[in-house]
Order: structure tokens, then sequence, then C-alpha cells
């Protein structure tokens, strides 16, 4: 358990002026470029508008993903861990390689709102429907703690207090800004928001390179030189964790990431196949900057920290709190001015914000449409699914929030949790939903409910219920490392879920069309998903032309 | 006196039990007549994601079957009560926030009278659910006519 004290005096934890007014002035321009580009009145639903690029598209898909574990928490890890911390570098960037070839087109041409929706239209199943609602709603819920305790501690240095305060006030500003950019009409500004988040990591590590010797023009790899004067923790392959919890690890992650409903969305949306895939390109080209630094800041933070503080490993060394801070705390030990240390405090919480928010719309969309509208109440009006919208993020808000006040893990392990819940429940039902048409709604079934409860027993095992003599059953942590379980466990969902499918009766024809549709190499219309194609035999259904008196609207308009 | 009538409809009950009054007016001063949809974007926001509203954005509101399908029974509808009654409908379709949409669509085609259903809840319903209804009075300059649910439900009971 991570000691929740407050951070090192190093850090001056206390009330800052500039710093304080920079945070609010960004919260501010999200806002502002939000309502500028809301959603204004649109005259003709048929005629296209502005369609959003492959580069803007990768920017949006880099600001939802990279998150405050991204920015403050995988640094943590590195600085505390060594080597161990790479496991999260490699694994969040390859998940992004297996959606580009397996999922990412696929999906596109799948062509659905929700992931939920995917996994309930494809196995022809409210129960399937329901399971992948819960569990996306149970991912945005461990996923957001991470980011209230990031945000909570970035909080703490730039506006002083204490922790209990700055996780209260940082998730009241998050629920704030998701309903406010609602009630604006305005949609997420992913691209400036990362843009505002790279920026500050790299001036942030630039800054602290140059001003320290450590680093000219290319920190990523001069970093190198530092590596054997650092401690043989950090560098020592394996010194800290053994060979099978990275590989775990590393394996949760991959799979995690193409599992995550608030990361797939994305993809259903985007104009053509082609764009899905150009956009996953640029998407992780945009998370490479930010990986390809976060090691070197790690290595400059730990050998700071050594020099100015005192060891970092050991009784007395680098606490949790510490770590989850080590960006902000490097700059700041390096004596960079004050508002440059601002800056980047200003993009850890533009990173928590940016995801936050996308993670708590993934759980609204979850209750909203695939809960209640499509199986309680199939009439329901859009006040009412606006209504358990806005219900949901403000339950969800203040879940988030109590739990967060005593989080049973660092800032990157949280979030690993929620990886490797998506990598058991729903990669594998996204993976062979779409590679396998004989997979069907009780394989689905049973495969899902096998991913819930050995993620549940890997958590309660570990993290809940464990004692300081370590978890209930060892062995059980051993192979199911709550963090890691999906190496262990997603094949056991596959194998479930293809045992279940081949014993039972085959999905119909219906489904089996549209699976294969999806993997067609004739090319769709940008209009058309697969299941229109599959029902209509490749017309175009003449319902998506414009009607004549949609048109009108277009036309001039009446004088006064 | 009336010559054109916009008829705004969410699908809902109680969005249809304002039809057949506007109509009767219609009938009476051969007012054009007008039905609109509106995608309502906060709640497709939280029910859908953003990403879908980058789509309808983007003008590809085609692509999205079942919203359309809705979009259009709720249309249809009135159209449909229209042609019982000899009067032309004409369906339209736009999206941004109901109220706001509503007001601006009667400036742009000049209606000079609104015909709206209110489900006439009251206390915590009314603060939860709001009323579209009331924010168009108050958003509106137009003469707007309020039929209650419940009134014409006691009326059609008699």
């Amino acid at each position: 358990m991570t000691p929740l004290q407050l951070l090192p005096d190093a850090l001056n934890a206390s009330f800052k002026a500039v710093p304080a007014v920079m945070v609010s002035a960004m919260l501010l321009l999200f806002l502002g470029i939000g309502y500028v580009f809301r959603v204004a009145d649109t005259e003709d639903l048929w005629v296209a508008g502005r369609s959003i690029g492959n580069v803007e598209n990768g920017m949006a898909i880099g600001a939802n993903w990279m998150s405050a574990a991204s920015y403050l928490g995988m640094a943590a890890l590195i600085a505390l861990s060594g080597y161990y911390g790479l496991a999260y570098v490699v694994g969040w960037s390859t998940g992004y390689f297996i959606l580009l070839i397996f999922l990412a087109a696929q999906m596109r041409r799948f062509g659905k709102y929700t992931a939920p929706d995917f996994v309930g239209d494809r196995f022809d199943s409210d129960a399937a429907r329901a399971i992948a609602a819960l569990t996306t709603i149970l991912i945005g819920f461990v996923y957001s703690v991470g980011q209230a305790r990031g945000m909570g501690l970035v909080g703490i240095y730039v506006f002083g207090g204490d922790y209990t305060t700055m996780v209260v006030l940082m998730m009241s500003i998050t629920v704030g800004y998701l309903a406010l950019s609602g009630m604006l009409g305005a949609t997420k500004n992913m691209a400036v928001q990362y843009v505002i988040l790279i920026v500050a990591f790299l001036a942030g590590l630039y800054a602290v390179g140059w001003t320290q010797g450590y680093s000219t023009i290319l920190p990523h790899i001069e970093y190198g030189a530092l590596l054997s004067e650092l401690d043989s923790q950090f560098t020592e392959p394996f010194a800290t964790d053994s060979f099978y919890l990275w590989v775990a690890t590393a394996f949760s992650l991959i799979v995690g990431t193409c599992g995550l409903p608030h990361v797939l969305v994305r993809f259903y949306t985007v104009e053509s196949e082609r764009t899905a895939r150009w956009s996953t390109v640029w998407g992780l080209f945009f998370i490479c900057l930010l990986y390809w630094s976060a090691p070197a800041f790690a290595a400059f933070g730990t050998d700071l920290y050594a020099n100015v503080v005192g060891p970092v490993y050991g009784a007395n060394g680098m606490s949790g709190a510490e770590g989850d801070v080590i960006v902000v705390l490097a700059s700041q030990l390096a004596n960079l001015p004050e508002w440059f240390v601002g800056l980047v405090a200003a993009g850890g919480v533009a990173a928590a914000i940016a995801t936050t928010a996308g993670l708590f719309i993934s759980a609204s969309s979850a209750a909203a449409h695939d809960i209640y509208t499509n199986i309680v109440n199939p009439d329901a009006t859009q006040r009412q699914q606006l209504l358990i919208g806005r219900g949901t993020i403000v339950a969800l808000g203040a879940v988030v929030t109590v739990t967060a006040l005593d989080p049973p893990a660092l800032v990157g392990e949280l979030v690993a949790l929620a990886f490797s819940l998506a990598g058991l429940v729903l990669f594998p039902m996204f993976f062979l939903g779409l590679w396998w048409e004989n997979a069907n709604r009780q394989g689905a079934l049973a495969g899902m409910t096998t991913g819930l409860v050995i993620w549940t027993a890997a958590v309660l095992n570990e993290l809940v219920l464990a004692t300081d003599a370590g978890p209930v059953v060892p062995v059980y942590a051993d192979v199911f490392p709550a963090v890691g379980a999906a190496l262990a466990g997603t094949p056991i969902v596959f194998a479930v879920t293809i045992a279940v499918s081949l014993a039972t009766e085959e999905p119909d024809e219906r489904i089996k069309r549209i699976v294969r549709q999806c993997h067609s190499p004739e090319p769709m219309g940008q209009q058309e998903s697969a299941e229109e194609v599959a029902t209509d035999g490749g017309q175009v259904s003449a319902e998506s032309q414009p009607s004549s008196d949609a048109e009108s609207d277009g036309g001039p308009r009446r004088g006064e | 006196m009336y010559e054109r009538i916009l008829i705004p409809t969410d699908g809902s009950d109680t969005a249809a039990a304002a039809v057949d009054e506007a109509l009767d007016v219609a009938e009476k001063f051969d007012a054009e007549v007008y039905t609109l949809y509106v995608v309502d974007v906060d709640a497709m926001d939280l029910s859908l994601g953003t990403e879908q509203v980058e789509r309808v954005k983007a003008g590809r509101f085609g692509e999205m079957d079942e919203l359309e399908a809705k979009a259009r029974a709720a249309t249809e509808y009135v159209a449909e009560r229209g042609r019982e009654r000899g009067v032309d409908v004409a369906e339209h379709f736009r999206a941004g926030r109901p109220h706001d949409v509503v007001a601006d669509f009667a400036e742009d085609h000049d209606v000079d009278l609104l015909v709206m259903g209110s489900h006439g809840r009251s206390g915590v319903r009314r603060m939860l659910l709001g009323s579209v209804t009331e924010r168009v009075l108050r958003s509106t300059h137009r003469s707007v006519l309020v039929v209650d649910e419940r009134g014409t439900e006691n009326r059609e009971a008699e």
C-alpha cells in the first residue's frame, strides 16, 4: 500500500499563483474552443460537412488514449521499478499494432455505435450486451480512479492543500467540465488537448535534460549515457519483478488496448476503412512521441532525486506518491522556473481530464444507450437518455472520487487493472466475433463470464482482501497477477468461448454473412455498414439518400 | 390568420397529442404545415458518445440507420395524420439543442404558430426531465399553442 502522506518538501507543495492561473486558463481554453466549435444547428443532416482527417483523428486517438497513466504513471513505474516499467511502454505501443492489423478496419465495416452494441448485435444477445455494458462501466471506474489519483497529486503541487481536498476538487472540475461542455454544445476538443500535453511533456524533458547537462537535441537516446550511473535496480532486467510478471503485464496491456471501449469507439465512426487504418498509424505516432520520451524523463528524474534528495531505493527511498509526480518533480529539482513547472503540471491535468471525459462518456453511453434504451425501455426519448447519461456521470464521478481517496495502487497499476479487465472480457469477444463466424451466443456468454470471474478473483485476492502478508492465495496471484491476469486468462477465455461455441448450435446465416462482409475485399461504400450490405445485397439503401423535403432546408431562406 | 404552422416532434406520445389540434387549425386557415424532428446532440453525446456527434457534424447521419428510422417515424406520423385530412405536411430534420433549433427554425421559415405537446409534469419529475416546450416558449417570440397531453386524454375519454 502506498502511504498517502503529503508530497516531499523538495516538491514545495503549496499554492502557486502562476501555475494555478495556467491550469485554470487551460481549462477555460478547452471550454472556449469547445464553444466556438460547438455543433451549430445542422441545416441538413445528409449533406457532407467538415469531416475529420487522419491526422486530427490520430491526435484525438492520442489524447483519448494518453491519460495521467501515460503522462505521469509510466515515468513513475520506470523510476520506481526500472526495467519492469518498460513492460508498460512496450505493451501500450504494441497494442495499437494488433488493433491496426486485426480490428480497426473490420470494426469500421461492422459499423455500430458502441462496444456493447457490437457484442450485443454480433452475438444476438441482450445478456451479452448487458455484460459488455457493465464491463465498460467497470473499466471506466477502475481507469478513472488512477486519473483521479494523478490529478489529486498534481493538484497538491499547484494549489497546495491536502490530498483529499485536491481529489475532490479535481474530480468536481472534471465532472463540471463534462456537464458544461455538454451545455455549451461543445464536443471534446481532443486535438487541442493532445497538443497541450505533448508540448508540456517534451518541453519538460528537453528543459530538464538541457539545464542539467544530460542531453542536447535527442534526450531519448542521450539518456543512455546515464544508465551506467544509475542504481542497478533501475537498469538491471528483472531485478525487482520476475520475468513472468514482465511478460504478463506486457501481454495484458497489449490485449487490453484492443478491448478498451473508449479507444475502439472512434473506429466505428471514421469515414472509411482507409481512414480507420491511417488514423491508427497517426495515433500510434502521436502516442510514441510521448512514449519515447517517458523513459528518458524517468532516468533524469531518478538521477536528480538521487543527487538532490537521497537514495531512490530502499526503506527511505522514493515513495509511490513521489514517483507518481516524478515528471513534475524532475522539473522542480532541475530548478526550472515556476511557470515552467506549472506548464508540465498543466499537461498532466490535460491528459487526465481528456481521458476521464472519454471514459465517463463511454460509461454513460453503456448505461443510457446499451442498457436503458436497448434493453429496459426501447421507446426511450432523447431526453430520458440524456437524464440517464447525466445520472451515470455524476454517480460514477462520486464513486471514483471516494475510491481515489485511498487507492490501492499506483496510477499506472490502477490503469493496468482496467486493461487486464478489457483484455479478459472484451478483447476475446471482439477478436473472435470479427474473425470466427461460428462464435455464438453461448460461447460469448461463457467466455465473458469466465473472464469476469478470473479478473474479480485476482483483484480480490491481491488488492481488496489481501493483508500485509500478501495475497490470500499466493499461487493464484503468481499465475494471475491482477495487473497481468490476461496472460494466463485470455487464452482460457478464448478456449472456453471456442469450446462452448463448438458444442452448441452455430449462429444463423444472417450473422455469418455480417461477419464475412467485415472482411470482404469488395470496397464498401462510405455510407454502408456490414449489416446493410448483408441484408440488402449490396444495394445502397434508398433511405440514405436525402429526401426532397430535407433538401428544402438548404434552400434560400424566406425573409423575415 | 395563421399561414405557416410548425409542429415539432420527438416521436413521443406527448408530441403526438398536439398533432390533431395543430391540423385542425391548419385546415381552418388553410395554412402550410411543417413538422420538425431535432436530433438532440447533448443526448447523443452522452448516449452514443462524442464521436457520433462528430459524425452528425460531418453530415453522415445517413449511416446511422436506427436513428434515422426513429426520426423519420416521428415525422411520418405527423405527415400521415395530415394526409388523412388532406393537409400537406413538409418533413424537416435538424440537429442541435432542441429548443434553440425549434426557435431558429420558426424564424427561418417565418412560422406564425408553433403547436407543441406538454406532458404536464410537475415537481421533481419536471425538474429532472425538463420540458422542451417550456424552453421553446422562452426562446421564441412567435405564438405557441401548448396542448396538454392529459387534457386530450380526458377529452377523448368523455
